[in-house]
């Protein structure tokens, strides 16, 4: 379901399948609460193999800052999902004109969102967190795996979820690589 | 009831403002910021009897927000909802000394922000009975 490396042992309070267990938890309640679909877990192999299918991606990127944790979350997904979930967060009817691209920019970047702060709180619901604004752009095929990366199938298709850790910082506030 | 509805997501107001209109409550008008600075402005313009604010914004956050209006007399009978992805035990105490009606955490599901805005209507009708 996922894969890490190291940098992710030096979360606080956080194991490597801790931090997945609920990335996953955050992912599935996103999907199915607020865009009414279905999210199971996948693997590299699964994945990789759905990824060929694909023709555009949209990644959407969320920086995040809650106490010592700070870092980044990175929602990668076909454009054709970001369509579907476009239809099911709006109630768009397939009969209506096609959303602008600005429009389902903004949706997959409200799913990041969702995503991050759903994964935050249930890592440390004790401690407040800021998100940026997200950033969605295209993207040919999946990027980079992250420090710690899920991967998932949302109705049928590839997504992956990538979690960057940029600093953490000591207690004091003053931030180490 | 005037509702305004704060958000930076364009997307997140169209899918408030229509469960707003799936559910059954009176509504006069609905207005719309994408930050607490906006939010704040159009509060001084308008008459408004309930606020659906997100907390993670650029410019001015809805926490900060909420601190300027529960500072001004002006808007002490305004009933207050935060919608937000920030689940955290701390951010909803910091809620409820904001005079916060009701905590929404993102995800939701239509349903869930029906039922709160169907009570909040009830209970602004039984204040102005």
């Amino acid at each position: 379901m996922s894969s890490t490396n190291s940098r992710t042992t030096n979360l606080p309070k956080l194991t490597d399948p801790e931090a997945a267990s609920a990335m996953f938890e955050a992912v599935r309640s996103v999907a199915e609460q607020s865009f009414f679909a279905v999210a199971e877990p996948s693997d590299d192999r699964s994945f990789g193999v759905a990824s060929t299918q694909v023709r555009g991606w949209l990644v959407a990127t969320v920086r995040f800052e809650q106490g010592p944790l700070v870092g980044s979350v990175s929602c990668t997904l076909p454009e054709r999902l970001a369509n579907g979930l476009f239809d099911a967060f709006t109630g768009r009817d397939p009969g209506e004109p096609e959303p602008v691209s600005t429009m389902v920019h903004d949706l997959v970047g409200e799913f990041s969102n969702m995503v991050c702060g759903a994964w935050l709180t249930r890592v440390e619901s004790g401690r407040t967190f800021t998100l940026s604004h997200p950033s969605v752009e295209p993207a040919g095929q999946p990027g980079r795996a992250g420090d710690l990366r899920l991967v998932a199938a949302i109705d049928d298709l590839p997504v992956a979820v990538d979690l960057h850790l940029s600093t953490l910082r000591r207690a004091n506030g003053a931030p180490h690589a | 009831m005037r509702i305004l509805i704060v958000d930076d997501s364009a997307m997140m107001r169209a899918m408030i403002k229509r469960v707003i209109k799936l559910a059954d409550v009176p509504v006069d008008a609905i207005l719309e910021a994408s930050n607490g600075a906006e939010g704040l402005e159009i509060l001084k313009k308008h008459e408004v009897n309930l606020l659906l604010t997100d907390i993670n914004m650029p410019v001015m956050t809805g926490a900060e927000m909420l601190r300027e209006i529960s500072m001004n007399e002006r808007w002490r009978g305004l009933s207050r909802v935060i919608i937000s992805t920030d689940g955290s035990t701390v951010r909803r105490e910091e809620a409820a000394d904001l005079d916060v009606r009701c905590y929404l955490e993102k995800p939701f599901s239509p349903e869930v922000l029906r039922d709160v805005l169907n009570e909040l209507a009830d209970n602004e009708l039984a204040e102005t009975d």
